[in-house]
C-alpha cells in the first residue's frame, strides 16, 4: 500500500510540475494559436508589418516583386539590426540600386539637454551622413556665442570628437544655424552624445534650455523613385 | 494542424536519427556499450552524428549526401547485426517518454514565438540560411563575424532541411531535443528513484527554460553539450559505473570537439573541462596519452581549418594593443565593471544561485573528493576566463558586459548542477533526507 502510494505520489508530483510548466508558459493558448493563425501571419505579428523589423512589409515585397536580387535594406529603427535576413537569398546577387527603407523618419535629429556645463543627448541615429544645422532653444531672445563647439562621445572617459569648430555668432531663439558638416561618425546607437561649448559662462549656459542638432539623411527620398510605400516603409530605386 | 503534424514528424525524425548506430551495436555481447542507459546511448549517437556533420561541413560535403551516408551505414549495421538484434528487447522507457513530451512542449513554444535574438538576426540566421541553401563554408565570409564557429548553425540548417524542408523553426527543435536530453542525462547521475530523477529534471527545465534561449543563439547548445560532457565525466568519478575508460575518453573528446565548434568561448570551456578532468582523475598512462593527443588534435584541427579558410579573429573585437597597454587605472575600472555585472547576472541565474553556494558548502564542510575538485577547478577557470575575456575585449567593457555576460554565465551554469548531485549522492544521508523511495542503481 505504502509502496503504491509513494509511486503514485511521485507520478502526481511529476504531473503537477508538467501542468505548471504548461500553465506558466501559456502553452495551451500557444497551441491553439498555431492551429488558427498561419506561419506568415504569426511571423508578421512578431516582427511587425511596418514597424520594428518590418518583416511583413519585406516578405510582401519579395512575394509581389519576385526579387531575383538582394536589395539593400535600411532599417531606421534603432533597437533592431538590419532586417535583410528575412528575405535574403544566397543564390541571388546584391543589388544596392534597389533599396528598401524601413521606418523612415522625416527628420534625423539629436535633442540635447543641459547637464552641468555641457549638453547631453541619448538619441541615436544610424543612417546619417553629417550635420545639417543646429538650433538653440533659449530663455532669452538672443545669446552671443564666441566659443568653440565640440560634439563628442565618450569611451571610458576618453573623448571621441565628432565635430570641433569655432562658433562666433549672435544666435536668435530657435534660429536654424546651418553647419553642413559631412561625417559618418555621428552615427551611433550605443553611446550618448555630448555638446561642449567652451568659454561660455555658467550664466550663459543657464540661458540655453536645449539644443537640437539636425542631421542629413544618408538616403534622401528626393533622390529616388518610390516603387512601393506603406506608412513610412518604402521600396525605392 | 499541418504545423503540429510537422513538429511531431520532426521530433520523431530527430529521435530516429539519434537512436543509431549505437543501439545496433549493443547486442554484441563483447561490447561495453550495452552498459550505458538509453539516454546515454542517445547522447553518444548525438555526439557521433554531430561530429559527422562537422566533418561534412568542413569538407563541403552536401548535407544530403551526409544524411544518405549515415542512413546507409545504419542499414548496413542493422543487417550486420540482423540475427543478434531483437526488436522485442526494445523497451518503452518512462524517462524517454517524459523527455519527448517536454521536447514537444518546447517545440510548441518555439513554433509560436518564432522571433530571433538580436545577434541571430545579425549573423547566426544568415549562416544557417547559407548552409540551408547548400552554400559552402567559404560563403560565411559574406556575413558578419565570419570568424565565429559554424557548427550550431549547420545543425540548425540540417534539421531544417530534413526531413520536411519546411519551416525554419523545425531546425531549432533539435536544440530543444538536445537541451531536454542533456538535462535528463545529468539527472540520471542522481542515486534516486526514477520518479525523483524526473522531478529533478522537470525542476531543472523549469529553472532554466525561457523562449529566449531558443531564439536561435548558440548558448543553449553550449549549455547542453557541457551538461552531456559533465555526465560522462561523472562516470569516471563513480568507479562502479565505469565500463570502459578509453571509450568514455573518446566520447568526451567527441563532445569537446563539438563544443569547440559551436562558439569561440566553447574552445576554452572544452579545454577547461578536459584539463580539470585530467588533473582530478587517476588515469592510467594509456588513457592520459589518449586524452592529451585527443585534445591536441582538437586544437590543431581548429587552427588548421581557420588557416586553410583564411579566417582571422576580428581585430575590432580584440583590440590587443589597447588591451595590453597595462594602464593600471583602466584595468581597475574594467575589473570593477566586470565584477559588478558578474554579481548582478550570477544572482539572476537561478542555477548559479542554487549550485554555487552548495559547491562552496561541500568544499568547506566535507573532505574534498575528486569530483568536487573537478567542479571547483572548472569554476575557478571559468571565472578567470570571464575576467580575462572582458579585460581583453575592446574598450566598451560595460556595454559588452551588460549585453553578453548573462548569456556567458548561462552557458556553463548547468555544469554546476554536479554540485547538487555530489551533495545528494554523497552527503544526502547525513541530512536524513528520505526521498520518495530507496534508489536502485540502474545498469550503466
Amino acid at each position: 500500500m505504502t509502496k503504491k502510494f509513494k509511486k503514485n505520489f511521485g507520478v502526481l508530483i511529476i504531473g503537477f510540475l508538467i501542468l505548471s510548466f504548461i500553465y506558466n508558459h501559456n502553452l495551451f493558448r500557444k497551441l491553439y494559436n498555431i492551429f488558427v493563425i498561419n506561419y506568415e501571419s504569426r511571423l508578421t505579428e512578431k516582427y511587425g508589418y511596418c514597424f520594428r523589423e518590418s518583416v511583413g512589409f519585406l516578405r510582401m515585397l519579395k512575394k509581389k516583386y519576385k526579387f531575383n536580387f538582394n536589395p539593400l535594406i535600411v532599417n531606421y529603427e534603432d533597437a533592431v539590426p538590419s532586417s535583410g535576413w528575412s528575405i535574403y537569398d544566397n543564390h541571388n546577387k546584391t543589388d544596392n540600386s534597389h533599396k528598401i527603407l524601413l521606418n523612415y523618419p522625416k527628420n534625423l535629429s539629436f535633442y540635447f539637454k543641459p547637464l552641468n556645463k555641457i549638453f547631453y543627448s541619448e538619441d541615436t541615429v544610424r543612417h546619417s551622413n553629417g550635420i545639417s544645422n543646429i538650433i538653440f532653444d533659449l530663455k532669452d531672445k538672443y545669446i552671443r556665442i564666441d566659443s568653440k563647439i565640440k560634439i563628442y562621445r565618450k569611451t571610458l572617459n576618453k573623448k571621441d570628437i565628432i565635430y570641433e569648430e569655432n562658433f562666433h555668432k549672435l544666435v536668435e531663439n530657435n534660429q536654424i544655424v546651418p553647419i553642413e558638416f559631412k561625417t559618418k561618425k555621428i552615427n551611433s546607437v550605443y553611446k550618448p552624445t555630448f555638446i561642449e561649448i567652451s568659454d561660455l559662462s555658467e550664466d550663459q549656459i543657464g540661458k540655453i534650455n536645449s539644443i537640437i542638432l539636425n542631421l542629413n539623411h544618408e538616403f534622401d527620398l528626393k533622390n529616388f523613385t518610390i516603387i512601393e510605400k506603406f506608412n513610412n516603409c518604402y521600396y525605392v530605386k | 494542424m499541418t504545423e503540429i503534424i510537422n513538429i511531431l514528424i520532426q521530433i520523431l525524425f530527430i529521435l530516429f536519427i539519434f537512436s543509431f548506430p549505437i543501439t545496433l551495436l549493443e547486442n554484441n555481447t563483447k561490447s561495453k556499450i550495452s552498459a550505458f542507459s538509453l539516454i546515454d546511448k542517445l547522447s553518444i549517437n548525438l555526439i557521433f552524428l554531430i561530429n559527422i556533420l562537422f566533418f561534412a561541413s568542413i569538407l563541403n560535403i552536401n548535407s544530403e549526401y551526409a544524411l544518405y551516408l549515415y542512413v546507409i551505414s545504419i542499414i548496413f549495421l542493422y543487417f550486420l547485426n540482423f540475427r543478434k538484434f531483437n526488436f522485442k528487447s526494445i523497451k518503452i522507457d518512462y524517462y524517454l517518454l517524459v523527455l519527448l513530451f517536454f521536447t514537444i512542449l518546447i517545440s510548441i513554444d518555439i513554433a509560436h514565438e518564432l522571433y530571433f535574438a538580436w545577434d541571430v538576426q545579425w549573423h547566426w540566421y544568415l549562416k544557417t540560411l547559407s548552409f540551408f541553401q547548400d552554400q559552402k563554408l567559404d560563403n560565411l565570409k559574406n556575413f558578419a563575424l565570419a570568424e565565429y564557429p559554424h557548427l550550431g548553425t549547420y545543425i540548425w540548417s540540417f534539421f531544417w532541411k530534413f526531413p520536411l524542408n519546411s519551416f525554419e523553426y523545425l531546425g531549432r527543435i533539435t536544440y530543444a531535443f538536445i537541451y531536454v536530453l542533456s538535462i535528463f542525462s545529468i539527472t540520471e547521475c542522481l542515486k534516486a528513484h526514477v520518479h525523483e530523477k524526473i522531478i529533478f529534471a522537470v525542476l531543472l527545465i523549469s529553472l532554466t527554460y525561457s523562449y529566449e534561449i531558443f531564439s536561435g543563439s548558440q548558448d543553449v547548445l553550449l549549455f547542453s553539450l557541457i551538461l552531456i560532457t559533465a555526465k560522462f565525466a561523472y562516470y569516471f568519478f563513480e568507479k562502479k559505473l565505469v565500463p570502459n575508460r578509453l571509450q568514455l575518453i573518446l566520447i568526451l573528446l567527441g563532445a569537446a570537439n563539438i563544443i569547440c565548434w559551436v562558439k569561440n568561448e566553447g574552445t576554452f570551456y572544452a579545454l577547461f573541462l578536459l584539463f580539470c578532468f585530467f588533473i582530478t582523475n587517476n588515469l592510467i598512462l594509456k588513457n592520459k596519452i589518449a586524452l592529451i593527443i585527443g585534445s591536441l588534435i582538437i586544437v590543431s584541427l581548429r587552427i588548421f581549418i581557420y588557416n586553410s579558410y583564411n579566417i582571422e579573429l576580428n581585430p575590432s573585437v580584440f583590440e590587443f594593443e589597447k588591451s595590453l597597454n597595462f594602464e593600471f587605472l583602466l584595468i581597475l575600472e574594467k575589473i570593477k565593471i566586470i565584477t559588478f555585472y558578474l554579481i548582478i547576472y550570477l544572482t539572476q541565474n537561478p542555477i548559479c544561485l542554487l549550485t554555487i553556494p552548495v559547491l562552496i558548502y561541500i568544499t568547506f564542510k566535507y573532505p574534498l573528493k575528486n569530483i568536487t575538485k573537478f567542479v571547483l577547478y572548472f569554476l575557478i577557470l571559468n571565472f578567470s576566463f570571464i575576467y580575462l575575456t572582458y579585460l581583453f575585449m575592446h574598450s566598451e567593457t560595460e556595454l559588452l558586459a551588460r549585453f553578453s555576460m548573462k548569456r556567458v554565465i548561462f552557458q556553463t551554469s548547468g555544469f554546476y548542477f554536479l554540485a547538487i548531485i555530489i551533495l545528494i549522492n554523497n552527503y544526502g544521508h547525513l541530512f536524513n533526507i528520505k526521498l520518495l523511495s530507496k534508489y536502485k542503481i540502474k545498469k550503466y
